[in-house]
């Protein structure tokens, strides 16, 4: 065994400094095992809320409009092969328009959503309430899936897909829980702007299902009175858009618009708010 | 005793004049750099598209509820989906960003990435060729003349290689905190990191989550990520000692190491995979709430498995090369 004392060095070095490091280790192995073999109560830890922020001012005072958007998947974009949707449509299309910054902090919506679902995440999940407290402008559809739902999956019985009677049964309940959609969103931030977009028949062309458009000028028309009462609150029409051009602007599932329908809603939306 | 620290002095000092410690830590010193940029364009895109963090976990958590929405996605990956959906709104709830870019959490980010294949790749680096390294170039002759036992020996290429494992975890974490704190900043020690998540199905049960400040999850971090490197070093002493060759060692060993994870993402339906043992180098997972790759996976399962793959592996070891004949 050769010994010199440079290589005798070395080793306490090395030998050392790695003995070390496998006592430590060993050392955060054992307590990685004990703290997670024996767990202990927390003390009662106490969430710590988000700080309530300042709600923010009003779309015409902001320096930057925030936009937040919640809804269904007409929010989300579905159908628009270029996945911009009326949102990122409406955003670009303001921030063209208007000379201050306009951001969209968050698009929150989720394919599917009814209106009860939206409700419970108004109540109770926090990262919602935050994201609609930073926002000036909030862009909303919901609604679509109360009444549609039953027709989007089970289309092989179009026949009653859009009966008449059903969607007469589902409306109170859908436009209550609305209501109280429309007063949360009031409460959580009574400065901004709220856009809704109305309903639309999908069904229009197919002439069994005309008819259900009567349903929908229904809710158009009472949702419309439930957004009357809140003067930051507006709804844009987009029915008639989706008639005679239905063809042009519903994408291939024969539901969701296309680009170029949103770009129509967009259009519409901008409109109202310039 | 007396005549076992001069054999471990000798393998210690054996390893390390063949320069591997140092290609290993060259690889970390190219590597880390790289991994640090792309952190950084993530973090800066972000820094763009979202206001705060917050926006950026509400949207995150937005987007994963859309695949819950959505018929295509495979249910095990819904798991997933919601277990990390409820983490993330622990988070939210309790005002804390889990991700805030700082050097600590991009070495604890890096370490829960690398245990599986990198850390394991740098063990094999000098585990690979302990004794079929002296088998290609003739030294186990000389080595087996002396008057030593031959139990002797192995045991001090054993402890040898245990003590290059942790240099090579420790240097790891080090080295990435060195160099990506340059960009991010070097704190963050003592950032509140929680733990204690236990998953049940897609359910997760936050009766025993509690806060740790980041230098002690770190800490617990690099004994898990230690513990696994000590299996897969084991192993490869094992093969090291059946194989001949130091190319086919090393081969089996990465073979084996990259079959356990291609099965931990694919094989959640294939049961029986959970007992390999490089699906379970993750212990990690089980620190901060990760859903195991297979449902039945626990943290004194992964452990038991590690364990008695390491131990075999010991067994085997000790018994072939007391007993081997050495030939040309």
């Amino acid at each position: 065994m050769y010994r010199s004392t440079s290589s005798a060095r070395l080793w306490r070095i090395v030998g050392l400094t790695a003995l070390a490091a496998t006592l430590l280790l060993l050392g955060g192995f054992v307590y990685a095992l004990q703290d997670m073999l024996n767990p202990r109560l927390p003390a009662p830890a106490e969430a710590t809320k988000p700080s309530p922020e300042a709600s923010q001012p009003g779309l015409a005072e902001a320096a930057e409009v925030n936009v937040v958007a919640i809804g269904d998947s007409l929010t989300k974009g579905t159908g628009d092969a270029t996945g911009e949707g009326y949102v990122r449509q409406v955003v670009n299309g303001l921030s063209d328009l208007w000379d201050k910054p306009v951001k969209l902090l968050n698009n929150l919506a989720v394919a599917g959503m009814r209106t009860d679902q939206l409700l419970e995440k108004l109540k109770r999940d926090s990262g919602y309430r935050y994201a609609i407290r930073q926002a000036n402008l909030i862009l909303l559809t919901i609604g679509g899936n109360d009444l549609f739902q039953h027709a989007q999956s089970g289309a092989e019985e179009e026949g009653d897909v859009i009966d008449p009677q059903r969607l007469e049964r589902m409306l109170p309940g859908a436009l209550k829980r609305f209501e109280e959609v429309l007063s949360l969103l009031n409460r959580l931030n009574p400065n901004a702007t709220v856009v809704y977009v109305g309903l639309y028949n999908p069904f229009y062309d197919l002439m069994e299902m005309r008819d259900g458009s009567l349903q929908v000028q229904q809710w158009n028309e009472r949702a419309y009175a439930l957004i009357h009462r809140y003067p930051q609150m507006q709804m844009i029409p987009t029915f008639d858009l989706f008639e005679s051009r239905i063809g042009d602007y519903l994408s291939p599932d024969h539901f969701h618009p296309n680009h170029d329908g949103y770009a129509q809603i967009a259009a519409r939306i901008m409109q109202s708010l310039k | 005793m007396n005549e076992m620290l001069p054999l471990i002095q000798n393998e210690t000092l054996k390893i390390w004049k063949k320069k591997r410690f140092f290609v290993i830590v060259l690889i970390l010193v190219v590597l880390i750099p790289v991994f640090t940029y792309a952190q950084l364009t993530v973090s800066r895109n972000n820094a763009e598209k979202f206001k705060d963090w917050r926006s950026q976990m509400i949207q995150q958590i937005a987007d994963y509820q859309n695949t819950l929405a959505s018929d295509r996605i495979p249910e095990e990956w819904k798991r997933y989906r919601r277990v990390a959906i409820q983490q993330l709104q622990y988070y939210l709830e309790r005002d804390i960003n889990p991700n805030a870019p700082n050097a600590v959490t991009f070495t604890r980010g890096f370490m829960n990435n690398a245990v599986t294949m990198f850390i394991p790749l740098m063990v094999l680096a000098i585990a690979s060729d302990l004794v079929s390294g002296e088998r290609s170039s003739g030294t186990i002759k000389m080595l087996l003349t002396r008057p030593v036992r031959r139990w002797k020996i192995l045991f001090s290429k054993l402890v040898a290689l245990t003590l290059y494992v942790s240099l090579i975890v420790v240097t790891t974490a080090l080295l990435c905190y060195l160099i990506s704190g340059l960009v991010f900043g070097y704190d963050g020690w003592t950032m509140p990191v929680f733990t204690g998540f236990q998953i049940n199905g897609s359910e997760v049960d936050s009766t025993f989550v509690h806060a740790v400040p980041q230098w002690q999850f770190m800490i617990m971090q690099a004994g898990l990520v230690w513990f696994s490197a000590m299996t897969v070093a084991m192993l490869a002493l094992m093969v090291s000692v059946l194989v001949r060759s130091t190319a086919a060692s090393i081969v089996t060993m990465m073979a084996a190491v990259i079959a356990g994870s291609i099965l931990a993402n694919m094989s959640s339906s294939w049961e029986t995979a959970k007992y390999v043992f490089s699906v379970n180098l993750q212990l990690t997972n089980y620190l901060d709430g990760t859903p195991p790759p297979i449902e039945g996976m626990s943290l004194v399962f992964s452990l038991a498995v590690l364990a008695v793959w390491a131990a075999a592996a010991l067994v085997v070891s000790f018994g072939v090369f007391t007993k081997q004949d050495i030939l040309n």
